[in-house]
């Protein structure tokens, strides 16, 4: 069994470890000591805050297994995008060029960089251990966050993305950095993506086009990875359209990987999420996400269980593990 | 030979002259309608009052020895873009730096602007291959600056002209597959036989309208920006040796660069001087372009000569053929800068 909970300062060097593993494109988790050691630290201030609007907040989670107390994987919410740094996008727009006298009706793509997804709230920083890809585990550790979301809903936007890696191939290139971003910063994808997870993105202001790029200029190769989840996201892909994000005309400005999105109130696991009081017992038939509601010792996992009248039985072990005793108060949902 | 004004009769001659140019004139289509307007708006601009919104003037070379026989046509435009917009693109520069990391790029962006607008064209020349000798290509293109320096307030200050970019064989541009073909879904010739009747507003509609960075593009696109086509590098250095240079403006369907020269800078406009023609049995000298200064029937010879302190010493059949007596004021010009 493995439990969700925030990141602790004491994980830091575990946490180092999984950053090692994870692949490039997961900006928001470099293997950067420093970086990380911030992360974990705001994630900790930001539960401490009083908070009446969503605004500089992160919250950096892990899941730890309940038998040895390892560390499997990490995820994180950034409650509203580009508040600390510029959050850009390429947005993919359609221009028509007609001459009715020629009868030529062309639409003309091109990517603009832009600022539209700011203000809204980021799931981001997803890594699992490969052995728990596409389990129960990793759906634990992608959808807690929206059980936490559901939970205190003033932390958060009324909306929310999450950037897929896009396509790279076996070397770790990608086709759309090297037909776009190559042409602007001279240099390798990865070292881009190191460049942003450590120094931050005000950089890109500095490097990345003014002027939107025509799409029918970009190499065939670059124009086929666009708006195409890479087999690194295919798992956080999954995931979150089962919950029912969608891809909007926005890609990532490095990878050209498809941003998701959602309105928060009609995402699934939110939506059917509910409260409801502990009861100790047997396992039940049905498997439920089960979060506590406590902000300042969050916990979450997954278990059979029965679900009547709003009771959730629950066995000790699982209890136990959440850290809460019969009685209390938890936020479930239909796994 | 003889460059001289065009006429009514002309048309016929014209229009031959037209079907051998191959693509990438754009002011000789092939064209009955167009051409025949060419002719009536030269004709109309002599009796105007000097308006450089109203000058358009067309010239044609003739070979008296094959009784008066079209070879070659040249035009100069008093101001263009003021009825049709004039599109080039400016090739500019976008410097892309992060001190922070270290990284200082700098590339070229094509910018689509009107920004010649309002300026005097040398346009349309053309002479037929067999006659691409003994100097007739310098005297048809020069001819037209005596004229320009006779009539000044005919033309804006700022003259330029277009020169042909880089095509293979087939007519293909490798700037236009590059670039123009992904918007106007038609071939280069197409696209260049539109322009040239004056259907301009397509390019309005159909050209991208943001900055393209030449990144994007080719290298064989790349390369050929700002490049004339081989067959017109001697008609480039031609307009070098009078002054014109390359600002960066190219042209928007093949990046053939247009080059330019302030009217008063040019140096056939600016070392011409007026002399008197004086007959003489034999002449020897540098070559000359010597004009008989009419705005209604204006003609160029090339004569071998040097002034005197009483003249120009011209032949009689000479100035016979410029439709002048013995006496009359000539403007005159060396044929090419000393070296």
């Amino acid at each position: 069994m493995y439990v969700l909970r925030p990141t602790r300062p004491a994980d830091l060097s575990n946490i180092e470890a999984l950053a090692h593993a994870s692949p490039t494109g997961v900006t928001s988790l470099p293997a950067d000591h420093d970086t990380l050691h911030r992360k974990i630290q705001a994630s900790n201030d930001s539960i401490a805050a009083e908070v009446s609007f969503h605004g500089e907040e992160s919250y950096f989670f892990t899941l730890e297994s309940v038998s040895d107390g390892s560390l499997v994987g990490v995820s994180g919410i950034v409650a509203s995008a580009g508040f600390n740094e510029p959050f850009y996008s390429y947005r993919n727009e359609a221009f028509v060029h007609a001459s009715p006298g020629l009868s030529i009706h062309n639409r003309i793509h091109a990517l603009s960089l832009c600022h539209d997804l700011t203000g809204n709230t980021l799931l981001s920083s997803f890594y699992i251990d490969k052995a728990l890809h596409f389990s129960r585990w990793s759906d634990l550790l992608s959808r807690a966050r929206l059980l936490f979301i559901a939970q205190w809903p003033e932390r958060f936007a009324e909306s929310i993305v999450s950037e897929m890696i896009g396509v790279t191939d076996q070397q770790g290139s990608s086709a759309f950095w090297d037909a776009v971003g190559r042409v602007f910063f001279g240099i390798d994808y990865q070292e881009a993506e190191l460049h942003c997870g450590v120094k931050g993105r005000k950089f890109i202001a500095e490097l990345m086009p003014q002027h939107p790029l025509y799409v029918p200029l970009l190499s065939d190769d670059a124009q086929a990875v666009m708006g195409q989840v890479g087999e690194d996201a295919r798992l956080p892909y999954d995931i979150l359209t089962r919950e029912g994000f969608e891809t909007e005309n926005y890609i990532d400005i490095f990878d050209g990987g498809p941003t998701l999105y959602a309105t928060t109130r009609a995402i699934r696991t939110i939506s059917q999420s509910q409260l409801a009081t502990v009861a100790v017992g047997r396992a039940g038939p049905h498997a439920y996400l089960i979060a506590t509601t406590r902000l300042h010792d969050f916990r979450a996992t997954v278990a059979e269980a029965e679900h009547r009248d709003g009771h959730i039985v629950l066995t000790a072990e699982v209890i136990a593990a959440l850290g809460l005793a019969a009685g209390e108060t938890v936020r479930i949902a239909p796994l | 030979m003889l460059v001289r004004s065009i006429r009514q009769n002309d048309l016929e001659a014209l229009l031959q002259l037209a079907r051998s140019t191959g693509v990438g004139v754009t002011t000789l289509p092939v064209n009955e309608e167009r051409l025949s307007k060419r002719i009536a708006g030269s004709l109309a601009a002599q009796a105007s009052a000097p308006n450089p919104a109203d000058s358009s003037f067309v010239f044609v070379m003739e070979d008296e020895e094959r009784a008066g026989h079209v070879a070659g046509i040249c035009g100069v435009e008093g101001a263009v873009g003021l009825t049709e917009p004039w599109y080039n693109y400016r090739v500019g520069t976008a410097v892309h730096s992060s001190r922070e990391i270290g990284i200082y790029r700098r590339l070229d962006t094509l910018f689509l602007t009107n920004d010649l607008t309002g300026a005097a064209e040398l346009c349309s020349l053309f002479l037929q291959a067999e006659y691409r000798r003994d100097n007739n290509g310098s005297l048809l293109s020069k001819s037209r600056f005596l004229f320009m320096a006779e009539f000044p307030e005919r033309f804006s200050r700022r003259v330029i002209a277009e020169m042909r970019g880089v095509s293979d064989e087939t007519g293909l541009s490798p700037f236009w597959e590059s670039l123009g073909r992904h918007f106007f879904k038609m071939d280069f010739s197409e696209a260049d036989y539109l322009s040239g009747i004056g259907q301009k507003s397509f390019i309005a509609e159909l050209m991208p309208q943001h900055p393209v960075y030449t990144a994007f593009l080719s290298e064989a696109a790349r390369a050929v920006i700002g490049q004339v086509h081989a067959n017109t590098r001697p008609a480039l250095a031609m307009l070098e040796g009078e002054g014109f240079r390359y600002n960066g403006y190219v042209d928007i369907f093949d990046a053939g660069p247009t080059i330019e020269c302030a009217l008063g800078d040019i140096r056939a406009v600016r070392d011409s001087q007026l002399l008197t023609a004086v007959p003489a049995e034999t002449t020897e000298g540098r070559n000359w372009l010597v004009s008989n200064r009419r705005l209604d029937d204006f003609r160029v010879c090339l004569a071998q000569t040097e002034p005197l302190p009483n003249g120009l010493p011209l032949k009689r059949e000479l100035i016979d053929k410029l439709g002048l007596e013995p006496g009359s004021s000539v403007r005159a010009v060396p044929l090419s800068a000393r070296r």
